[in-house]
């Protein structure tokens, strides 16, 4: 509180701080989903365009060249637990992860080492996404900028 | 690119990589656009670096 305001006016502020406040987590579920479905979109609904675009950009690159190099794009249902992580690292990517069939039509081929690194890079997309959607529940959340 | 997709060599292959990984870390943990350049730019030489210092300790022992 600065020398001008009087306690009535200090008073007056905290409730319309609260609001924010829930106003903020309560958008910050769903600024979270938009960033994760499309990779940068949260930082641009919350006015950081050049971090958003870097995002997109970098998810994008990795998830390109991995499909590219025609790595494996693991199913949600695997025997192996591994599989299983490959999932969850992969479907963090949002969208690209809905269109890699679509990239990737003759499937993974893991007989060279680029097939083998594609996999790596599918997967870094994906968590680089998922420090991207943090990131964003950080800032929608007024504890970054 | 041919019919059986992207050829990536190995050190193409881990330049890329440490690129993007880089550019990510740097524009995600921190705050200002200078330490965020320096952030990546020092992430990259140790990338690149720790690679090339593992493949010449490893290079001994190649087939």
């Amino acid at each position: 509180m600065n020398d001008t305001q009087t306690p009535e006016t200090h008073l007056s502020e905290q409730p319309a701080a609260s609001a924010e406040l829930n106003k903020r987590h309560f958008l910050a579920p769903f600024i979270a989903v938009a960033a994760w479905l499309v990779p940068g979109l949260g930082h641009l609904i919350l006015g950081r365009w050049g971090r958003g675009l870097l995002v997109f950009c970098v998810v994008a690159g990795l998830a390109l060249t991995g499909f590219y190099a025609r790595g494996q794009v693991f199913p949600p249902h695997s025997d192996d637990p591994f599989g299983t992580l490959g999932f969850l690292a992969d479907v963090c990517s949002g969208f690209f992860f809905v269109i890699a069939h679509l990239i990737e039509k003759t499937g993974p081929d893991l007989s060279r080492a680029a097939g083998d690194y594609g996999t790596r890079f599918v997967a870094a997309a994906g968590l680089v996404n998922l420090l991207a959607v943090l990131d964003v529940c950080g800032i929608a959340l007024g504890r970054r900028n | 690119m041919s019919s059986g997709g992207l050829h990536l060599s190995h050190f193409a292959g881990m330049v890329a990589f440490a690129l993007f990984v880089s550019v990510a870390l740097g524009c995600l943990s921190q705050q200002t656009p200078k330490g965020r350049v320096k952030y990546a730019a020092w992430s990259f030489l140790l990338f690149i670096g720790t690679a090339l210092a593992i493949a010449w300790l490893m290079y001994p022992f190649a087939r």
